[in-house]
């Protein structure tokens, strides 16, 4: 393919994203890039830059994700909202790991996780690809490819399992050795799989999303397992949002990682109004690389 | 002996794994979303010549083997040994049945060959890609018979069975290609 047919190609594939939200009357924003708070996600660094540096020198940081900014839009009453924007994550490593892509978040309200995962779906199909999605729980997966009761296992009896797998234990806390042994041990079966949901995360790993019953309600899309979206039926709470931002800062300054302060400004203007919603963030310039 | 990184690893990197010695293939770096980078390494043990798949977690370190390949002369053997001898110091090494694998049935005496050495013992013997070795036994061709109908098994010198074209007959040099035990034409 030449380079203007390449073009044109991205082109049209964003066109049928647009028109895709336009007939369910998703309205497209844009939020700000340029935040004055970093991400507190453990695993997640933010680019930093120095601006007014003539008038009065500043920080301020590129956005990881739109997601906080999507959610003061949420509070204020927006509805269905989406967006397709640029991202920039520093200390990224991996073949298939950028310090800048480009993200599609939408949010809709009223929707759980299963009605946004079978949205998504419709939406990959509308983009050509046309493959039945298989979901598996979290818990199934560790069923399946392996004998490990994941939910219920405690940091220690992961440690005594992982040892037996041949695994390093060397972490923290028991959410990275679940990832770590969800990486080592599911994930490669996942590229048998078209298209994969995985769902009701341990709730040590629920990051931005609603817990019952010790079960997050998040979920990840994998094509031909590589992971494409992560999604949840969205926390409300003002005060909970408080607490996980809180305990993610307090873990990466554990790790001596630059540590945020907490976003206030963030948390009062969400202060009971953000409406139930469930969201979801998918790398499109991977999707486009899979579906193709 | 010295420790590597994961971000030390790179492809033929030879490490110390459940004991084996192992050279790396491939090295994938996978970072979550959410989580903490990875490293999915695949690695041939050098002794079983499996093909292992590890991941690691990014900044794990392992230990490294003291592994080298050198170029040597197979000298001869007296049916439970084999000898060779490295041209440049003259050094001889002595590999047994096992070490051998495969490479016994394509090497004959004054070959030059690819020895595998772990903490200075040889581990394995690989063979050039094309040897040259002579038809002990095979059946009679049928006469006019050109090459691409079928073939038949011969076995060489060296004992190796080999599927040739019909007109090759007993006493003839033939190249076989060792990775894949093919025929590869007259020498």
């Amino acid at each position: 393919m030449n380079m203007r047919e390449e073009l044109k190609k991205y082109s049209e594939f964003l066109t049928t994203i647009r028109q895709f939200f336009s007939a369910q009357n998703v309205v497209e924003v844009k939020t700000h890039q340029l935040l004055n708070h970093p991400i507190t996600d453990v695993y997640i660094d933010s680019i930093a830059t120095q601006v007014n540096g003539e008038i009065s020198p500043q920080h301020k940081y590129l956005h990881t994700s739109p997601e906080l900014e999507m959610k003061k839009l949420l509070s204020r009453g927006s509805g269905d909202i989406y967006q397709i924007c640029q991202v920039f994550r520093d200390n990224e490593q991996g073949s298939s790991n950028f310090n800048e892509f480009t993200m599609l978040e939408y949010y809709r309200l009223g929707f759980n996780v299963h009605q946004l995962m079978d949205d998504i779906v419709d939406l990959i199909n509308a983009l050509g690809f046309n493959s039945q999605a298989e979901k598996m729980s979290y818990a199934q997966a560790f069923f399946k490819y392996t004998d490990i009761d994941i939910l219920n296992a405690s940091f220690s009896e992961l440690k005594i399992i992982a040892k037996k797998y041949g695994l390093t234990t060397d972490f923290e806390w028991i959410e990275d050795l679940q990832i770590f042994m969800f990486t080592a041990l599911c994930e490669p079966k996942l590229k048998e799989i078209p298209l994969c949901f995985i769902y009701d995360y341990p709730h040590q790993q629920a990051a931005l999303a609603k817990v019952e019953s010790n079960v997050a309600h998040r979920f990840e899309l994998y094509i031909n397992g590589v992971e494409i979206a992560n999604g949840y039926d969205e926390l409300q709470d003002a005060y909970e949002y408080e607490q996980r931002f809180i305990s993610d800062i307090s873990k990466r300054k554990f790790l001596s990682k630059y540590t945020p302060e907490l976003d206030n400004e963030f948390i009062d203007q969400l202060n009971g109004s953000l409406p139930q919603c469930s969201g979801v963030a998918i790398g499109i310039d991977r999707l486009l690389s899979q579906i193709n | 002996m010295a420790y590597y990184s994961t971000s030390q690893f790179k492809n033929g990197l030879k490490l110390i794994l459940d004991g084996n010695p192992c050279s790396i293939i491939s090295n994938e770096i996978r970072k979550p979303g959410k989580g903490q980078a990875s490293n999915r390494v695949k690695l041939k043990d050098l002794i079983t010549g499996k093909t292992l798949e590890k991941t690691f977690k990014s900044g794990e370190s392992l230990e490294g083997a003291d592994v080298m390949e050198l170029d040597m002369q197979y000298l001869y053997s007296d049916g439970e040994t084999y000898n060779f001898m490295d041209p440049e110091s003259f050094e001889q090494y002595t590999v047994d049945d096992t070490g051998m694998g495969d490479a016994k049935g394509y090497l004959v005496e004054q070959d030059m060959c690819v020895l595998t050495l772990w903490n200075n013992n040889p581990i394995s013997v690989t063979p050039p890609n094309h040897v040259t070795l002579e038809v002990a036994d095979t059946d009679p061709g049928l006469k006019g018979d050109t090459a691409g109908t079928g073939g038949k098994p011969a076995t060489m010198n060296t004992g190796v069975v080999v599927q040739v074209p019909l007109f090759v007959s007993i006493g003839e040099k033939i190249k076989v290609d060792t990775r894949t035990n093919e025929y590869a034409g007259r020498a």
